[in-house]
């Protein structure tokens, strides 16, 4: 039925015009995380169909022929209920999703430097082809406008097919976000509290990180969801020891992000997350793969693993996170780069502590002011080079941000906070932003 | 179960993968290896040697481009003699011509900045097209025309076998078979191994497989830092991300105000001034005073081998160059020559129009007189050290 295979650029731009056509007529769409939720709810709505269809014929049958009574259910019946597709469908089978941000950011000491920007625009859709398996993607537009003089980047954030293998196990392959993290996974603007997603998640953890390969995922009864699988990882030989990007994000400036990935060595990942109680996540991952390709004068293997907790008592929302990253063999990478200005670090980490409480609420509307306290380091330590060559740590930075997040109805956010550094107080800031997510 | 066979099956992928990924042996690119050249390169390097090509009948490219050197001058004159009786002084130091079949012709980048070119002023287009100037040139090989080259060529040793490439009649055309003979050129340039070696030290390192001294290191280290030599600025000197080796240039051009040589013939006039990019022929730069005084950035490779420095050939040392570039602002009248007042005539080889141009942002000659070097005799020595790692090893 779904016969795109081969687009021309034309027809490709006629498709989206076409889904975003039937976008407008669907009044409800899913985002494309909580994967865990997301299947439940999926088999209990084809569950309902399959209900629906039976009651339909049943009645049917009653009014056609009254003296017929619990009589067996005819064939149609039976073919329906093992098979969950029912003919008429509760929902569609192509569900668009969206978000994005408009941010305003003016730092307090340098206000020539207020900047205001779509900082992203996102639209996903999801095609479920049966039951058991569906297509999941997103394509993010940042910075509004994009060309060779525009500071804006087109990219695909996800691509990936999800099959469930059975009931508790999930196979997903493709370009998909990595289980890292309490953000990674769950960006969208009404996830997260403050305008800017935090620090310790975007610097130590490269959100949205994203890989290709394939992933298993496992949800189990007692709360506990495991996922694992095999993907790509990093390209240390697009370390630029003359730029800044490798001060401001190790990894983020190493990503592949799919675009022509080297992908000689690959990548093992593991997350383990426990929700067994309700209100109260805790969960950590694991990620470990080699990062040079056979390219570098010699072989490394970058290391990320996080630790984090998330509970929601009541009207709190408290939650913290720690993540630390390694690179291996820096000493050998550095050596040709002594004297630049950023170096490979050996080792960056990073923890933050946040505490938002529902202060109030009228119908829709939910105002919840939040604090957050957060510390990291993105050169901890760097391997020894030899006296006078080695580069000093870099500063820890300490950064605080108060704020708070209005909910002006399920999917929109109005935010606004103030951040507080403690190294680099030029950033000192003042941030609004408004959100939305569907 | 389903689950017990899909555990398996992951523990498996994970084994596998385990065994797969990780312990390589870093095999960056390896130097590259020798093939023959062909049928045109090889005659290419005939016609480099060749003598016979020149008015005077002792000069060839390889006079002048001098593989003991790095394919730079032979000796530490600041310029070669060339004519009919190697008399007629040239006016430019003679560049290396290893590691340029990257470069490009002459063009503005993306930031305005002058980039790419052939010669110290960027005139020449290719590798072609400058191969085949100094034939021509009356301070060169002085050959009166372009026929006059071809008849030379008709009575070669390897004549036949440049019909034989080009076809039987191509004698009987002189400007195909110019056009012919610098394309053999370029092609020799672009293949033979000697040009494009990266067979030195610090290539061996660059693939992990040798190590540099601990002043070698150093030299490394000063050369890179932004505070100190700030060199690699315009000698990049890291890998690109595609793996390629550094060529220790980024083809652009700067204007140093290097002191005026008198041991060059031209400069014995005071009113005659080599101005570099404006000046250069064909007039297409001339609205551009802005770059008068401006020239190429060489590479540093096989720096450690050459006689002179600078387009002038003003130093005939790296000790001096370096301490040049240290020094220039911070004791300037170890370099220029007084005026009568007694104050330094600072960038001596410019009009008074256009020492503005020279670069005084750039460290390391963001200092001024008084102000402490970039680097000390003993870094400038280390540098020394590092500069020697670029040295290709001979085949």
């Amino acid at each position: 039925m779904n016969r795109r295979l081969h687009l021309s650029t034309p027809l490709r731009r006629t498709a989206l015009a076409a889904s975003l056509l039937l976008a407008a007529t669907c009044s409800h769409a899913q985002t494309a995380t909580e994967a865990e939720l997301a299947r439940k709810l999926d088999q209990l709505a084809a569950e309902l169909a399959s209900v629906k269809a039976q009651l339909q014929q049943m009645q049917q049958q009653r009014a056609a022929s009254p003296q017929v009574t619990q009589a067996a259910p005819a064939a149609p019946i039976a073919a329906a209920a093992p098979a969950p597709v029912a003919t008429s469908r509760a929902e569609p089978a192509t569900v668009l999703s969206s978000y994005g941000e408009i941010i305003y950011n003016r730092p307090t000491r340098h206000s020539e430097m207020a900047q205001a920007d779509v900082r992203r625009f996102v639209l996903g859709f999801q095609h479920r082809f049966d039951a058991k398996t569906k297509l999941v993607t997103e394509l993010e537009v940042e910075h509004a406008v994009t060309s060779s003089s525009d500071p804006g980047e087109v990219a695909i954030e996800q691509a990936y097919v999800e099959h469930q293998l059975a009931p508790t196990w999930a196979a997903r392959a493709g370009l998909f976000l990595m289980p890292v993290g309490l953000l990674n996974e769950n960006h969208e603007p009404t996830a997260f509290y403050g305008v800017e997603r935090n620090f310790v998640e975007t610097a130590i953890i490269p959100t949205t990180w994203r890989e290709g390969g394939l992933q298993i995922v496992g949800s189990f009864d007692n709360g506990l969801t495991l996922q694992t699988g095999i993907s790509t990882g990093f390209d240390l030989t697009k370390w630029d020891a003359s730029a800044s990007d490798g001060r401001e994000s190790p990894l983020g400036s190493i990503h592949q992000e799919l675009a022509l990935a080297k992908a000689r060595d690959l990548a093992v990942f593991g997350a383990l997350n426990w929700r067994g109680i309700p209100g109260l996540q805790v969960g950590g991952s694991l990620f470990s793969g080699g990062a040079s390709h056979g390219q570098a004068g010699a072989s490394a293997r970058v290391t990320l693993w996080d630790l984090h907790t998330r509970w929601t008592p009541g009207r709190w929302d408290l939650s913290a996170l720690y993540s630390r990253g390694s690179i291996s063999n820096t000493a050998a990478l550095n050596a040709p780069l002594v004297g630049s200005a950023t170096l490979i670090p050996q080792s960056f980490d990073g923890w933050y502590a946040q505490a938002a409480y529902k202060l109030w609420t009228h119908e829709d509307y939910v105002l919840s002011p939040f604090l957050r306290y957060e510390q990291f380091n993105t050169a901890r330590s760097f391997a020894d080079l030899g006296p006078g060559l080695t580069p000093g740590a870099g500063a820890t930075e300490r950064a605080v941000t108060l704020g708070a997040n209005f909910q002006v109805s399920p999917g929109i956010v109005i935010k606004a906070d103030l951040q507080n550094f403690r190294e680099n107080k030029d950033a000192n800031r003042v941030n609004l932003g408004l959100g939305w997510s569907f | 179960m389903a689950a017990g066979s899909l555990k398996w099956f992951v523990a498996a992928g994970v084994a596998a993968l385990l065994s797969a990924c990780g312990g390589g042996t870093g095999g960056a690119p390896a130097a590259p290896t020798e093939t023959a050249l062909s049928a045109q390169a090889s005659l290419g390097e005939q016609i480099f040697k060749d003598v016979s090509l020149s008015a005077s009948d002792r000069q060839s490219c390889a006079t002048c481009h001098s593989a003991d050197t790095g394919h730079a001058g032979p000796n530490d004159l600041p310029a070669q003699f060339g004519g009919a009786l190697l008399d007629q002084p040239g006016r430019r130091s003679s560049p290396s011509i290893r590691y340029l079949a990257s470069n490009t012709a002459f063009h503005f980048d993306s930031e305005g900045t002058p980039t790419g070119g052939f010669f110290w002023d960027g005139r020449a287009t290719s590798l072609q097209d400058q191969a085949g100037r100094p034939f021509l040139a009356a301070n060169e090989m002085a050959n009166p025309d372009l026929a006059d080259v071809i008849a030379k060529l008709s009575r070669a040793a390897y004549a036949a076998q440049f019909r034989e490439v080009f076809g039987a009649d191509i004698f009987s055309r002189p400007d195909d078979a110019f056009a012919r003979m610098t394309l053999a050129l370029q092609q020799f340039q672009r293949e033979d191994l000697r040009l494009r070696a990266f067979t030195s030290k610090y290539d061996e390192f660059l693939r992990g497989k040798a190590s540099l001294s601990e002043q070698e290191l150093r030299g490394l280290a000063l050369f890179n830092r932004a505070d100190k030599g700030n060199c690699a600025a315009c000698h990049p000197s890291a890998k690109a991300s595609d793996g390629s080796h550094p060529l220790f240039t980024d083809f652009s051009y700067d204007n140093l105000g290097v002191p005026r040589n008198p041991a060059l013939a031209h400069n014995a006039d005071p009113a005659v001034f080599d101005l570099g990019l404006c000046a250069r022929e064909g007039g297409d730069m001339a609205a551009r005073t802005d770059l008068c005084g401006a020239f190429k950035v060489p590479s540093l490779r096989n720096v450690a081998l050459r006689k002179v420095f600078f387009h002038n050939g003003r130093f005939k040392t790296l000790k001096d160059t370096l301490t040049f570039y240290v020094q220039r602002d911070t004791n300037p009248e170890k370099w220029y020559p007084l005026n009568p007042d007694g104050s330094v005539n600072k960038f001596d080889d410019l009009p008074a129009a256009y020492k503005a141009n020279v670069n005084t942002s750039e460290a390391p000659y963001n200092r001024g007189p008084g102000d402490v070097p970039a680097l000390s005799d003993a870094e400038i020595d280390d540098v020394i050290a590092f500069l020697a790692t670029l040295t290709d090893a001979v085949r």
